[in-house]
């Protein structure tokens, strides 16, 4: 009885087409944001390190995708290439102009990854499903080469990979050694919140729209007025430009002291369109589900699994755990995409539905 | 009700299609067809199936490019044109296999519908709020005159590809209508509908002809229907024109009577 929408009545379009018209799911929100606003309270550096950063970071890129994936129905995976064009492209920016602040060029990497993204995108008029994503494949394989030999992306560094170099937001360091995971959560929770924010205006309102008309009809999307190389052209852009300031701040934010060419490899490409599948295609808040349940429920295992078999006497080796998460990701990958291909935010709809009826079954 | 419609009616022409030949690899479709849509006027378009109808569709509203022929609408002349062209110069249509976009709602269909009427670009909508709600709120109101048009206010936040298929053929008119084309071609409107949806969407059909003036061509397998309806009509067999005329003339026409009124339904 006390999640429903009865008394609230809407004054207008204007409240209809909110993004969240139920006055319980605006306060949910509200405290879903104090509660990570006030975490660095009670949590310690592993919690904000190894949990909440990460968390943040796939889930941008989770959102990068679905745009892509989710909404506008283009397979992809060179996710892992269009985050490391946001990652080589910030390390240059700020090797080359230091003075400018790390945060500017955290977003404006992002822009780069779009315009990566734009140009692999442009086979997408002429194709569609699979092979776009074998297109999308060579996207990933060749960026991946480029990180690997084209030097100067490294600057010539002998180690072949990113060297973060120290850098500080309001006196504080914000990169490097010195950097605390308080003051980088801090700014991690604050671009992905505006991002997160600026997503769900975009899928809410026309360009979210044409988006998914180009997905579920593109004839008919075309005869509505709607051109479809643009229309791509765009998602691949903002999805781009999500996936490059997620792979910017990956490394200079959450690694930050360095990173190598091969964690934008293939693999983070399979790691982020898994957490869509199973949060759900089409969705901004799926990617959040998706990123959690991919990234933090496999180290809430690591805790809790050998928690439950100490008092038996039982012990349970690391990597032994580590193939129990892989069979339990796979049998979710695989149980989402036959039962439930709107994945955990369909879930979560039902329930709330299911919820807004109690006690009536109907 | 008819002499309304021709009291309104004029002898401008919006739509005329000259010699036009189309083929599909050997297959003609259509074979020098010539005929002319008055504006305001409700124009059939019959014959048996694999007539043609279809595809002279398609060659109108830019699917298909004809080897030969022209078409003029509103005194352009061109031979090829692509769809988002013809949708900008106000040519809709829907089609004979329900072509919506199914994970979507009623309403965003038919907000698509709105799509070359909004102009507020990436920069506003990022924000949302501002100018971008404002032009959602004012397209909003027409989305939400065509569904009590229609009278589908219940299924106005449910996913189309849940709805029955003569609620999707409604939605799908509904959208087309949300363009506020001139033209307006609808193939098959009431394939597969019982009596009654028949009869719903016949008056949705006659009521946007009387009250947006809206030129109609319509594509229609059930006679009495296209009798009634229709001001005029075309009719195709294998890609070729046996008949034009008022419905009068049409029906006692020998040729059509052998080609298409006589074949059993
Ligand atoms: N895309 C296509 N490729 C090849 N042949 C086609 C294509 N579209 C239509 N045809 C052929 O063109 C001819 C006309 O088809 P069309 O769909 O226009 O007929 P129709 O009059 O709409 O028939 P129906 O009443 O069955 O809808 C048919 O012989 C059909 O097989
Ligand atoms: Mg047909």
């Amino acid at each position: 009885m006390l999640y429903r929408e009865a008394g609230q009545y809407k004054t207008g379009y204007t409240a209809d087409m909110a993004v969240f018209p139920i006055a319980q799911d605006r306060a949910g929100i509200a405290i879903i944001l104090a509660a990570v606003v006030l975490l660095p309270i009670v949590a310690n550096d592993f919690m904000l390190q190894a949990v909440m950063i990460p968390f943040l970071v796939f889930a941008l890129a989770a959102i990068g995708l679905n745009l892509l994936t989710g909404y506008t129905g283009l397979l992809s995976l060179g996710t892992g290439g269009f985050m490391g064009v946001g990652a080589y492209a910030c390390y240059k920016l700020t090797t080359f102009f230091p003075e400018v602040n790390i945060v500017i060029w955290i977003l404006v990497s992002g822009l780069f990854a779009a315009g990566v993204g734009v140009i692999f995108g442009l086979p997408s008029l002429r194709i569609k499903g699979f092979y776009l994503m074998v297109a999308t494949l060579a996207s990933q394989f060749f960026l991946q080469w480029c990180f690997n030999r084209v030097q100067w992306l490294y600057n010539y560094n002998a180690s072949g990979a990113i060297e973060v170099p120290e850098r500080y937001l309001f006196g504080w360091a914000l990169t490097g050694a010195r950097a605390t995971p308080t003051v980088r959560y801090y700014v991690v929770l604050t671009i992905v919140v505006a991002l997160t924010w600026i997503a769900s205006n975009l899928v809410h309102g026309r360009i979210g729209r044409s988006w998914m008309a180009v997905r579920d009809m593109d004839i008919a999307a075309e005869l509505m007025g709607i051109r479809l190389l643009p229309t791509k052209l765009l998602a691949f852009a903002v999805s781009s430009f999500y996936c490059g300031v997620a792979g910017a701040l990956m490394v200079f934010l959450w690694y930050a002291t360095g990173a190598e060419y091969n964690v934008f490899d293939i693999n983070q490409s399979f790691y982020i369109l898994s957490m869509i599948i199973i949060g759900g295609l089409g969705s901004v808040l799926g990617a959040f589900f998706g990123a959690a349940l991919i990234y933090i429920l496999p180290i809430a295992l690591g805790f809790a699994v050998p928690a439950l078999l100490a008092p038996f006497g039982l012990h349970i080796g690391a990597d032994t755990l580590e193939h129990v998460r892989l069979i339990i990701i796979g049998a979710l990958i695989i149980f989402f995409l036959i039962v439930e291909p709107h994945g955990l935010a369909r879930l979560w709809q039902i329930g709330k539905h299911k919820l807004r009826m109690w006690p009536f079954p109907y | 009700m008819t002499n309304e419609r021709e009291r309104r009616q004029s002898n401008d022409i919006i739509l005329a299609v000259e010699d036009v030949t189309l083929s599909f690899g050997g297959v003609r479709a259509i074979t020098g067809v010539s005929f002319d849509i008055r504006k305001g006027e409700i124009r059939a378009i019959i014959g048996p199936n694999g007539a043609g109808k279809t595809s002279m569709l398609n060659v109108i509203n830019g699917f298909y490019f004809p080897e030969e022929g022209r078409i003029t609408f509103r005194g352009q002349t061109r031979q090829r044109m692509r769809p988002h062209v013809a949708a900008s110069q106000g040519i809709a249509r829907t089609f004979q296999n329900v072509a919506l976009f199914k994970g979507m709602t009623t309403l965003d269909n038919i907000m698509v519908g709105r799509t070359l009427k909004m102009h507020k670009g990436l920069f506003w909508q990022i924000w949302r709020h501002g100018p971008a709600l404002a032009e959602e709120v004012e397209h909003r109101k027409v989305a939400e005159e065509i569904i009590d048009f229609l009278e589908i206010q219940h299924i106005r936040k449910t996913p189309v590809g849940r709805l029955p298929y003569g609620l999707q053929k409604r939605v799908e008119l509904g959208r087309a209508l949300a363009m506020e084309p001139d033209l307006l071609l609808l193939d098959e409107p009431m394939a597969g509908m019982n009596l009654e949806e028949k009869e719903d969407m016949s008056r949705f059909i006659v009521d946007v002809n009387n009250q947006y003036g809206t030129t109609i061509a319509l594509i229609e397998h059930d006679i009495g229907v296209v009798m009634d309806l229709s001001d005029r009509i075309v009719v195709l067999e294998y890609g070729r024109k046996i008949a034009d005329g008022k419905p009068e003339v049409v029906k006692s026409d020998q040729r059509v009577i052998d080609a298409y009124l006589g074949v059993a339904h």
